[in-house]
């Protein structure tokens, strides 16, 4: 039995929105703690992790750990069904195979349901470690928006290079080049719109612009943007859900070829 | 070819070792392709019409070459590193096979001149794909072709799959790609089929884990090869009346082939007295492989344009702007091939949900334990590159759940 009520309903349509390109279906996995999910891409280079607090939610019941497999496209079709100031229930019983969305009016004049129905989704799990970064960066997710869509204009991928200076967003393609740097500015009227930089390390590392562009659909969910770097791991872009947890995409680094040669052919 | 009906045997008892992917999800995968089956392939589809089929100016057959060049194409744009695998002499055990097969052909070039005496385009069409014959001289082209385009190549000293089986389980290459069933019976870790068709035929890549196929018969590897063997095998003869079915259940029951010779009812199965089972086994187990680290240093260089015009265009009568283009196709596909993949830096790990709907499924938890043993060692492999950033981390892996059910056995391979 699993039944969970989010007065923010439209916090769930935004989340749908920023994830339904990356993945086609996922599994949702739903414990005491709260409700969440991790898919990986088609394939396998970048990988969404979505955590929404039991806390978050205005009522919340979660018998036993389930898993809900459905498909991200036809979730997002149900959802759009709801107003933005809808209140979101999701509704499930043990052994069923599918799940209901119910939206209700904030007048409570209207009160749909939706039933959906889950798929069985063979995912692979991955196990995330807990790293240290060597450098933090944290921007106004707009702008880092605004970043990726005029760099893919110019080339397919983007160096993210952390130093002194700030952090310096870089392409290269056939019409030529482009440089964006955005320096520590913490001097501004709302905290949101802080560029904050913390460094150990200088950091420069080769991402796919198609990625970041998909993770921008984010940016209605979070004011600001949290991207972690560390060589040769993948970079976390992370966008904090208000009172309730986070989106994150992380986004294996493209390799240099000649330094590929050096490790251990695998 | 290869071994009598295991693909069904597999499906109808191993269903979860089976898994149909999209051709794209291999990226920046580095693959073993059995390249004589490949070639065999290509002579028999390629540019063909009747009995004709694409030919230089000198009337040679070029339809490997065609097909080499765009099949490799395909895999490189889509970030694949392929690795060709070359024969080289079969082992004595196979002779027999090949003899049959030889007749067979000798079968076909008859069928074939009464076709075309008869002038019954079918016939001529299906007698003509039979006689079709892999010379010295095709898969010399085709090493040239490609060690042009800058794609690496290895000349096996015996059975070819039992080579790509070899680079797969040193963790050289992620998977193997045949048609041919026997890779599994090398031991390869993963292997492939499909991957060599044409696009235009969108078949989803099929890929087996050997270690889910031990998993979920319940087989030691050498009960495997034994089941393979009991099956029919390209080195000897089966016994009359044993297909895979009651192989596997003979294999279940007794444990091996000594074991089930001892209890088979004779009067009911013939068994030759001088059966070589042992011999064949023997192939299986310890093939003649190179295992030269030399030979076996795996590199992808760019292309030689112009030794590839010279080669195409001047001495096989290709259109020189297909050439060209396709050129700029290999030097563009390096660039994708740098993609890194999650799994090199994260690692499967179990969920502890239990899916809401319940599975149709049943009984997966019955022994997977060698499924667990074998991802013990690759973990291995894979970590010895790695291990020096992970050094760095924690490494608390969240979701060890203690009472998983079906989600362990998606445990993943991640070697390469």
């Amino acid at each position: 039995m699993l039944e969970l009520r989010l007065v923010q309903g439209s916090l769930l349509k935004k989340v749908l929105e920023s994830i339904k390109e990356l993945v086609n279906d996922a599994n949702f996995d739903c414990s005491s703690t709260g409700f969440s999910l991790q898919a990986m891409d088609s394939s396998h280079v970048a990988l969404v992790a979505l955590l929404l607090r039991s806390e978050g939610f205005e009522h919340y019941r979660c018998d036993r750990n389930l898993s809900m497999g459905m498909n991200l496209n036809n979730m997002a079709k149900m959802l759009k069904c709801a107003g933005n100031d809808d209140i979101i229930t999701i509704k499930a019983d043990d052994g069923s195979d599918t799940v209901t969305f119910m939206f209700e009016s904030p007048t409570q004049d209207k009160i749909s349901d939706f039933e959906m129905k889950l798929m069985d989704i063979d995912s692979e799990h991955l196990g995330i470690p807990e790293a240290e970064y060597h450098a933090i960066v944290r921007m106004p997710s707009a702008e880092f928006a605004r970043i990726c869509k005029d760099l893919s204009s110019i080339g397919d991928t983007v160096v993210i290079a952390v130093s002194k200076e700030g952090v310096k967003f870089s392409t290269k393609g056939d019409i030529g080049s482009a440089n964006i740097v955005c320096r520590q500015n913490t001097t501004v009227d709302k905290p949101e719109e802080a560029t904050v930089i913390e460094m150990n390390e200088p950091v420069a590392l080769q991402f796919a612009l198609r990625y970041m562009n998909s993770f921008t659909k984010a940016t209605p969910l979070s004011s600001s943007v949290t991207i972690s770097l560390s060589n040769e791991l993948p970079v976390v872009v992370e966008y904090k859900i208000a009172e309730m947890g986070y989106v994150r995409f992380y986004l294996a680094p493209k390799i240099e070829e000649d330094e590929e040669e050096t490790k251990p052919q695998v | 070819m290869g071994i009598k009906g295991l693909t069904k045997l597999l499906a109808d008892n191993a269903p979860t070792s089976m898994k149909e992917n999209k051709f794209e999800t291999y990226f920046g995968r580095k693959i073993a392709v059995d390249a004589s089956m490949s070639i065999y392939q290509f002579l028999i589809v390629v540019g063909r019409s009747g009995a004709e089929m694409l030919t230089n100016e000198a009337g040679e057959v070029t339809s490997h070459l065609q097909g080499m060049f765009s099949r490799t194409i395909r895999l490189l744009e889509a970030g694949m590193k392929p690795v060709y695998v070359f024969d080289g002499k079969p082992p004595d055990m196979k002779n027999q096979e090949l003899k049959k097969r030889l007749s067979r052909r000798a079968e076909a070039e008859e069928g074939l001149s009464v076709a075309i005496e008869a002038d019954n385009k079918e016939d001529i069409e299906k007698f003509s794909k039979r006689t079709v014959k892999v010379t010295k001289q095709h898969n010399e082209d085709c090493k040239k072709l490609l060690r042009l385009m800058g794609v690496p190549v290895v000349e096996a000293p015996s059975e070819a799959e039992a080579q790509c089986a070899a680079l797969c389980k040193a963790g050289k290459v992620y998977a193997v790609a045949s048609e041919d069933m026997d890779s599994l019976t090398f031991g390869a870790p993963k292997f492939l089929r499909h991957l060599m068709d044409p696009s235009s035929k969108k078949v989803p890549v099929m890929e087996f884990d050997i270690a889910k196929i031990l998993a979920e018969l319940d087989l030691t590897m050498d009960q495997f090869i034994d089941l393979c063997i009991l099956s029919g095998c390209d080195y000897c003869d089966n016994i009359r009346g044993i297909g895979g079915l009651t192989a596997l259940k003979l294999i279940r029951q007794h444990g091996s082939i000594e074991n089930i010779l001892e209890n088979l009812n004779k009067d009911r199965y013939q068994i030759a007295d001088d059966w070589p089972y042992q011999e064949a086994r023997r192939l299986f187990k310890e093939p003649l492989v190179s295992t030269d680290d030399e030979e076996l240093n795996l590199k992808w260089s760019p292309p030689d344009e112009e030794g590839l015009i010279t080669f195409l265009v001047n001495e096989n009568g290709f259109s020189s702007d297909r050439v060209t283009r396709a050129i700029e196709k290999i030097k563009a596909a390096k660039n994708k091939s740098s993609q890194g993949r999650l799994e090199s830096f994260f690692k499967p790990t179990a969920n502890p949900s239990v899916p809401i709907k319940r599975k149709e499924s049943k009984c997966m938890l019955r022994s997977f334990k060698p499924a667990i043993d074998h991802k013990m060692s690759s973990l291995q492999i894979s970590n010895s590159s790695r291990s020096m950033i992970f050094g760095k981390l924690r490494m608390p892996i969240y979701n060890v759940g203690s009472e998983l059910s079906v989600p362990l056995s998606r445990g993943v391979c991640f070697g390469a």
